[in-house]
């Protein structure tokens, strides 16, 4: 690489990025994406909120979300972060691996809830521990080839790192028995999944589906 | 001509199993035996498919065979494939028992070299169609070979070969490699399919649903798998390849449409389904495409009914005398009883459907329209909402917590929008084709009519309707059936004491897997 030094990415970008990637959101779920402390994520937030780029929700689901401004400075930071490093290449290709797995990770989410018996598709009741122990095994085997995409990624950029530390915890925590972590908790496989490609979207400026 | 090893030519006269020809040439043989019109093709079989995958590359002799194959459907056709002058065009298909994630699935057009595609534009004196049909195969064999070429003849990836045998044999060890992909091995793995089956390879001459007014392609069931209820069901698009029609890029209409439009092919489609039906003994469903006002059949398979329209499709086979009792009994699993009674959009004429897309969480919510997340999140502090969104990405994932339910104009069952409306247990449907969403008027269009941000609709995830206002909405719309149902099913385990509908139908299942039923060799 050209750029012997790639960047850290400051903090209050962090949370900024976090909070565009996770969509409103709380502190807790912003500490799981960013890695920093929940007590430093909330005064990053007021600072954000300070400057007009986030700004606090209340009602049945209080949080923060992003304001208009929040978005536009994201994005400046972001591709500006990714154009310094000189990473637009390596995460491009990166992302080409990513779309490669990214319709058998849906699979995979769809078999985990969806089961076919007898012909007849239905919802999967977790009654078969045979059945979800090959659909898990299924995981890791994708988790694997998907280690290499974000081990690509942060190399690139260092803040991608955090997505191989979320996917293979989510993993684990769902191997020792804790279903809700394949795609039905806010830190499951298929959240962090989500968020990742949501990034690699944000950071290359790409449209989910192109026209 | 020699005896071929690896290809066969598809006719009523090829006995070989679905094991060697594949599951789509085993049902065009079927549908040639019954008399229908299908398309001339041949058939590249498994064993090639696996020889491929053992040595990786394209068996000895099997070029050869290709070369022959197509001189055949040249001399029936009366056509050169790849010719200046009456062109033959060809589609390839995979042709594997199932049809599978990350396979690839279909070449339209493969033929059409820039000098075949001058020939069509002279022959039919519409230079625009067969400029499309040129485009279209470009973009199918890219997708499925990698190679690439636009239109203006720029070049990404290795070049596409101007030469149609060429061409075919690319196509046909495309699809043979994409047996291998990892997504088609994860979807074996999950489904218990045997690794070592390959796959075959279908390869048919073009029928064009894009040639003119009176052309158009389309699915159709012989009965309604939603209900079971026995009326024609599906989808037909006028003046479209069937690429079209699977895609979602283009809005369909209802099936009974052709009626009106093509009475012909109408009466001829209810006919061919009449008598796959009395072949089956069962629904069935098939795709199919009219060119020039002409029908041709492109696939065929068992309708494969699921829950409540399962129940009501057997016991009515039952009163139309097709097959009997215990066979009735052992088509439906006692799997299928707990979706009997699934909430449903109750059929009526008075509702006013909205649009139809695919339903990927069943059940039915009502509630007010929300196209962002942030207005789903106000608006339901006060009243159930339904999100109607383009697609879903994490930034939506408040209002879809916020939401009673979720409709996407794109992506299909493993969706964003599916896997987190599963997870939340949220009826949604998703791919509605021609749906628009403009967040910033607050407006949804679909279908030629528009409604706002409020407007009250009600979504069935299991049929895929939306609906507006608040329809009627029924559990028991196959009661009587599965009454009927299960009082067979207690005549035959002979125990008629009360219990759970799934063990009534387990102890028939149980006595009949003893004493199979003679009729069943037929099946």
């Amino acid at each position: 690489m050209n750029h012997s030094e790639t960047p850290t990415t400051d903090a209050d970008l962090l949370v900024l990025h976090a909070l565009r990637c996770t969509g409103a959101t709380g502190p807790a779920r912003l500490s799981l994406a960013t890695g920093l402390d929940e007590s430093d994520v909330e005064s990053e937030l007021i600072d954000l909120g300070v400057a007009g780029l986030v700004t606090r929700i209340s009602g049945p689901m209080p949080g923060w979300s992003l304001t208009d401004a929040g978005r536009a400075a994201d994005i400046e930071r972001i591709t500006g972060e990714l154009e310094a490093a000189g990473a637009r290449a390596a995460v491009t290709a990166a992302y080409e691996r990513f779309l490669v797995l990214n319709p058998e990770l849906l699979d995979l989410c769809t078999a985990w809830q969806l089961r076919t018996v007898d012909g007849v598709a239905g919802v999967n009741d977790h009654s078969d521990p045979a059945y979800d122990a090959r659909v898990l095994e299924r995981f890791a085997d994708l988790d694997r080839r998907a280690a290499a995409v974000c081990a690509e990624l942060a190399a690139a950029l260092p803040r991608f790192g955090r997505y191989r530390d979320r996917l293979a915890g989510a993993l684990g925590r769902a191997a020792s028995g804790e279903l809700e972590y394949v795609t039905d908790s806010t830190a499951s496989y298929h959240t962090v999944w989500a968020e990742l490609h949501e990034d690699l979207l944000i950071t290359l400026g790409m449209p989910r589906w192109p026209r | 001509m020699a005896p071929m090893r690896w290809v066969r030519a598809i006719s009523a006269r090829v006995e070989e199993t679905a094991e060697t020809l594949g599951g789509k040439a085993h049902g065009l043989v079927l549908l040639h035996r019954l008399g229908l019109r299908v398309p001339a093709g041949f058939v590249v079989t498994t064993e090639a498919c696996r020889a491929f995958l053992r040595d990786g590359r394209r068996p000895g002799g099997l070029d050869e065979e290709l070369a022959a194959a197509v001189a055949d459907l040249e001399r029936s056709t009366g056509r050169v494939f790849g010719g200046p002058r009456r062109p033959l065009a060809v589609s390839v298909r995979s042709g594997a028992g199932v049809s599978m994630p990350g396979m690839m699935n279909t070449v339209l057009n493969l033929g059409l070299t820039t000098e075949a595609t001058e020939g069509l534009a002279a022959e039919t004196g519409d230079r625009p169609f067969a400029l499309d049909a040129r485009s279209r195969f470009l973009a199918s064999f890219a997708s499925a070979t990698g190679a690439a070429e636009d239109l203006a003849g720029e070049r990404r990836g290795r070049p596409v070969p101007d030469d149609a045998n060429r061409q075919l044999e690319w196509a046909v060890e495309a699809v043979f490699a994409s047996w291998d992909t990892p997504r088609a091995r994860t979807y074996r793995t999950l489904n218990g399919i045997p690794h070592d089956l390959g796959t075959a390879v279908v390869v048919q001459r073009m029928v064009f649903g894009n040639r003119d007014a009176r052309s158009g392609t389309g699915v159709a069931f012989s009965r309604d798998p939603n209900t079971g209820e026995n009326v024609p069901y599906g989808e037909v698009l006028f003046g479209r390849q069937g690429d079209d029609v699977v895609s979602g890029r283009s809005a369909t209409r209802p099936l009974g449409e052709l009626a009106a439009r093509e009475p012909g092919v109408w009466a001829e489609l209810l006919d061919a389904l009449r008598r796959i039906e009395g072949h089956y003994r069962d629904a069935c469903y098939v795709e199919f495409t009219f060119e020039a006002g002409e029908l041709w059949i492109l696939q065929v398979r068992p309708g494969r009914f699921a829950g409540a329209a399962a129940v009501r499709l057997a016991t009515e086979l039952v009163d139309e005398r097709v097959i009997e009792r215990r066979e009735a009994l052992l088509r439906v699993s006692p799997r299928h009883l707990p979706h009997v009674r699934t909430p449903r959009i109750a059929p009526s004429e008075r509702t006013d459907l909205l649009a139809r897309g695919i339903g990927a969480c069943p059940g039915v919510a009502a509630g007010r329209v929300a196209t962002t997340a942030e207005g789903a999140v106000l608006m339901a502090r006060d009243a159930p909402v339904i999100l109607v969104r383009p697609e879903t990405s994490p930034d939506d994932m408040h209002g879809l917590a916020a939401a009673a339910g979720i409709v996407t104009a794109r992506g299909g069952p493993a969706s964003h929008a599916a896997v987190v409306a599963r997870a939340m247990g949220k009826p949604a449907v998703v791919g509605v084709t021609g749906l628009t969403v403009d967040a910033g008027s607050g407006s949804v269009a679909v279908g030629g009519r528009s409604v706002g941000d409020g407007t009250l609709i009600t979504i069935d995830g299991t049929s895929g309707e939306v609906a507006l206002g608040t329809p009627r909405v029924v559990a028991d719309a196959a009661d009587d059936h599965l009454h009927r149902l299960l009082a067979w099913a207690d005549d035959v385990s002979g125990d008629h004491s009360a219990r759970d509908e799934a063990r009534r139908l387990d102890a028939a299942h149980a006595v009949l897997r003893r004493h199979p039923p003679t009729d069943r060799a037929n099946r």
